[in-house]
């Protein structure tokens, strides 16, 4: 039945639509560009979402563990090979990403006697200077979402994961307004927490357009890290050590929350 | 950088994935003299001094600068106490190329291990790591070509916080040490003086200060190269200091050219 085209096209399109409804619960995770780094931070998971995948390459996700686990095995496998036969500094996030994960997923979605990967993933490498930092989110059809480092366009120093387009784009808009890529840590922090609520406040009601009132993100901000802990890792910038990957602990986080 | 679409799963070491793909050789197994055809006598190789030793901030790890090719030098400036990881160190003894090809392999290793199990590698499974790319070398070291003889050191911070020594055979048995390790063909002088140090020196060499541990090891490795072709010791008019490095809590720290030279000026030279 597939063999006519129009059947292929609704059969990829109801593929769409139960991919996108499996991923719609799906917390935020921010990841921010800031003076000393790239912050990665999210809240109150059941499992990690947010990994290290080489020197400077990590990588944060939603979808299904088994997906997510396949991938992410696949990245440190490309990175390992590459970094070892080569060099850490041949190892890039563009072309791990452009040449290698996007085409294999975008295969599998296609291919529909064959599963899909049920991921969204977002990977930011760090650079010498914040104007150098890399962010590409990559969907489950091996769509491809850069922060605009690679081309010529006004580029962000920061980039945004959740379940529905809708709370994404609304994360975006607050941190384009809200962070700047000179900021400290605690500061990129807090910017960081405030994005993640929107995210999170915002997954439910779909048909919210506006940013939520200031205080009410304060509340749920508040009320969700009363119950939750924090994960979050770090790229670091500095270029003393190779390995820029650090897991930033719950205990050395929460002093830094502004209310 | 092609993608596995048949990945299952995390089970492979990194060296099992180098071989995988092919970019590592194999394990020389297959290179083993076989039996009945004439056997060359193994003349074992390992032409440098590297000595190891515990004192009061931890591990130094300390090795000659020399390279030699039979009985001529090759280079002066060899570095053969390699970092691994960010507390473990790996000075080697032996054939250069498979020794820096395994701290490579090693080294991704102990990274690859971190990334994919998302926790670090435990101290005995690192040791038995560089265990096991020693025996896989065997076949090659048979044919008298690729020996290498290291020294493993690390900090371990579980059960309890304390660094640890190692040294390996050819054939890659570990042997874990208490106060000092040698390896290469000026030890037996290096092993001498340790020995001697421990028991009946000023004090035992656990106790010892960094500068005075710097002096030890500066004048056993002119002792080594007093009689050994092979071992560069101090080069006094080139100005080549041995390279020390020093394992501790804090990660590893590798000695300034400036600060062995005022060691060695006030109580070797």
């Amino acid at each position: 039945m597939i063999e006519e085209p129009y059947r292929w096209v609704e059969a990829i399109a109801n593929r769409r639509e139960y991919i996108e409804s499996q991923l719609a619960p799906g917390s935020p995770i921010a990841a921010l560009g800031y003076r000393d780094g790239i912050l990665f931070v999210t809240l109150g998971q059941m499992r990690q979402k947010i990994f290290e995948i080489y020197d400077r390459i990590a990588m944060g996700a939603i979808g299904h563990p088994g997906d997510i686990e396949r991938l992410r095995m696949a990245a440190i496998e490309l990175a390992s090979t590459e970094g070892f036969t080569r060099s850490a500094t041949d190892v890039s996030l563009r072309r791990l990403v452009h040449y290698s994960l996007s085409p294999v997923m975008k295969s599998a979605f296609e291919q529909i006697y064959g599963p899909p990967y049920l991921a969204r993933m977002l990977f930011a490498e760090v650079g010498e200077k914040p104007e150098e930092d890399l962010f590409l989110r990559v969907e489950y059809d091996g769509e491809i979402a850069s922060n605009g480092a690679t081309y010529a366009q006004a580029r962000q120093d920061f980039a945004a994961l959740s379940g529905t387009q809708q709370s994404r784009e609304l994360m975006e808009t607050f941190l384009a307004n809200q962070h700047a890529p000179d900021a400290n840590l605690e500061t990129a922090f807090n910017s960081a927490l405030d994005a993640w609520s929107i995210g999170h406040m915002t997954l439910k009601n779909s048909d919210t357009k506006e940013l939520p009132e200031h205080a009410a993100v304060r509340t749920h901000r508040q009320e969700r890290l009363a119950n939750a802990g924090i994960e979050a890792a770090l790229l670091e910038r500095d270029a003393s050590r190779a390995i820029r990957y650090r897991l930033l602990p719950d205990n050395e986080l929460r002093p830094l929350i502004r209310d | 950088m092609a993608f596995d679409q048949n990945f299952s799963g995390a089970a492979d070491d990194f060296p099992a994935l180098l071989r995988r793909k092919g970019l590592l050789a194999s394990t020389g197994a297959n290179l083993l003299p076989q039996v009945g055809t004439p056997q060359k006598t193994w003349q074992p190789t390992e032409a440098t001094t590297i000595l190891a030793f515990k004192f009061s901030g931890g591990v130094l790890v300390a090795g000659d600068r020399r390279a030699t090719a039979g009985n001529t030098v090759v280079y002066d400036r060899a570095d053969k106490v390699l970092e691994i990881d960010r507390h473990s160190i790996m000075a080697i003894a032996g054939v250069p190329a498979t020794a820096w090809e395994m701290a490579r392999v090693l080294e991704h290793s102990f990274q690859y291990f971190r990334r994919t199990q998302l926790q670090e590698m435990s101290v005995d499974g690192k040791v038995r790591a560089l265990s096991k790319l020693l025996r896989d070398n065997f076949g090659f070291v048979m044919q008298g070509i690729g020996v290498v003889v290291p020294i493993f050191a690390t900090y371990d911070f579980h059960p309890k916080p304390e660094a640890r020594l190692y040294f390996y055979d050819a054939m890659g048995a570990q042997f874990e040490v208490t106060d000092y390790a040698a390896t290469g063909s000026g030890s037996p002088a290096v092993r001498g003086i340790l020995y001697y140090e421990n028991n009946w020196g000023s004090k035992p060499l656990k106790e010892l200060e960094e500068d005075e541990a710097v002096s030890i090891a500066l004048r056993a490795l002119d002792t080594a190269a007093e009689s050994d072709t092979s071992t560069g010791g101090v080069d006094r008019s080139g100005k080549i200091y041995p390279l020390i490095k020093i394992v501790s809590r804090e990660g590893i720290t590798t000695l300034p050219e400036g600060k062995i030279a005022a060691v060695f000026k006030e109580t070797v030279a």
